[in-house]
């Protein structure tokens, strides 16, 4: 199923991006090759001139020197949305204006023409970048949980050196015995799992994901076929993936401010609700697949 | 709440310090052994992690979401849920930071009293990113056959989804 929805994600990009680009290059939507007539109001000094269009107006500066002229103008609020996108798939590099070619100064008509760079296909160029720049992404993302990682790992391994592990583990056996028939009593992966679960409870996140991932290695340990998900791993999935949370997430409750207080019960109502879902069909799909 | 979660990790420091010390860990040495998996798990996860991050990527960039939205939002207004949490039930279980963009998004739009927000919230709280967490604890153990994790999961956030919207929609409705 993962192979399945991986790839349809994919697919299904490419081909709503090619046919939104089809689209627009029937209909033209970014005015390829229109020539803008807008009437001015003022030379400020020679290379500055401010231009009327729809209601607003913006300074651009008018550059000579290189053939044809060429308007520079500014990127701000005030321009169309589509001048915008035509400003982030034009051919100079230029983030802070627009790139125009000057065609004519009409003095008499106070009227200056121009045309924009044209832009052809921006949701395939725009998905491609996506890739590229989320696959750097990912490598900065593993990269940033590695010290996270080490410190929990670290801190756990005190714990479990200590006996404290055993303590927290022996408090909530009944409920992980439940949940975890195949995992041996004593088994250090029930002390992760614990602290992986008390850590998503309190919503602490960061550390819930470390915890997490040890709680996985120690389950490796024990699983038979050891390219295959076994059904203590996809348990321990169904409870992360479904978030058993009593306290709301730390950036909702940045998100939300003050507000995030009277939502503390629907959110344990639906997470309890998720949860006892996922973990009953998770026991039997276990049950089914035997 | 924002008190507590601060004082929570700290707290769990000191009682797991206080504790090794007084069972004669020798913990600084412990803790430097425990730490050193740290790195080479974060390595392991980089192929899993960009895998999913990429294909998610493609997808909110080529716009689909939006025509999948006009698609279904028939469907959403036969039971009543608002057509607006769309993108939030789509997005949450891909990607954390996307959904708290589409939520930021939605609070801008709609103000953080109205319905469609008190919803959205709920849902981003009461549901996790489930791809990511997929690929992230699975690619840690090297496991590419996931067998029954992903549709239990997904159906976890469809429960969830459902759930945060008919329990908002008559407590705040």
């Amino acid at each position: 199923m993962l192979n399945s929805i991986w790839a349809g994600l994919i697919i299904i990009s490419i081909v709503f991006a090619t046919g939104h680009d089809i689209h627009d290059e029937l209909n033209n939507s970014y005015n390829n090759g229109h020539i803008y007539h807008l009437p001015y109001s003022s030379l400020k000094d020679t290379t500055t001139i401010r231009l009327h269009h729809h209601g607003y107006y913006f300074d651009a500066q008018i550059e000579t020197g290189s053939e044809p002229d060429e308007l520079l103008i500014p990127i701000t609020e005030a321009l169309p949305d589509s001048w915008h996108i035509i400003a982030q798939h034009q051919t100079s590099a230029d983030t802070q204006q627009l790139r125009a070619t000057l065609l004519s100064i009409d003095r008499h008509q106070q009227q200056l023409s121009f045309i924009l760079p044209e832009v052809h296909w921006v949701k395939l160029h725009a998905i491609v970048n996506a890739a590229f720049d989320m696959a750097e992404f990912a490598v900065k993302l593993a990269i940033g949980l590695a010290g996270i990682m080490a410190l929990w790992l670290g801190l756990m391994q005190i714990a479990e050196k200590s006996g404290l592990m055993l303590i927290f583990v022996k408090a909530i056996y009944p409920l992980l015995r439940w949940l975890f028939p195949d995992i041996p009593k004593d088994h250090p992966a029930m002390g992760s799992i614990s602290l992986n679960m008390a850590a998503n409870i309190l919503g602490l996140g960061n550390a819930a994901t470390p915890l997490g991932i040890k709680a996985m290695q120690q389950l490796q340990t024990l699983n038979q076929k050891k390219d295959q998900a076994s059904d203590a791993m996809c348990m321990f999935l169904a409870l992360n993936t479904s978030s058993v949370q009593l306290l709301p997430p730390v950036t909702l409750i940045a998100l939300m401010g003050a507000g995030v207080s009277e939502l503390i019960l629907p959110i344990i109502l639906a997470t309890s609700t998720s949860t006892l879902v996922a973990v009953i069909s998770a026991r039997w799909l276990a049950r089914r697949s035997r | 709440m924002q008190a507590f979660s601060v004082f929570v990790i700290p707290l769990l420091i000191l009682v797991i310090l206080l504790h090794g010390l007084y069972h004669k860990v020798a913990v600084y040495e412990v803790f430097v052994e425990g730490a050193k998996d740290g790195f080479a798990t974060a390595v392991r996860i980089i192929p899993y992690l960009v895998a999913i991050l990429f294909a998610i990527a493609m997808f909110r960039a080529s716009g689909a979401m939006e025509s999948l939205g006009q698609l279904i939002s028939p469907f959403f207004a036969l039971l009543g849920i608002p057509t607006e949490i769309f993108p939030m039930a789509i997005i949450r279980p891909m990607t954390g930071s996307g959904s708290v963009g589409i939520l930021a998004e939605l609070i801008h739009n709609f103000g953080s009293e109205s319905l469609v927000v008190k919803i959205a919230a709920t849902m981003f709280g009461s549901t996790e990113t489930t791809l990511y967490v997929l690929a992230v604890y699975f690619g840690s153990v090297s496991i590419n056959k996931t067998r029954y994790a992903l549709q239990v999961g997904l159906l976890a956030d469809a429960t969830g989804f459902l759930a945060a919207t008919f329990i908002c929609i008559s407590l705040f409705g």
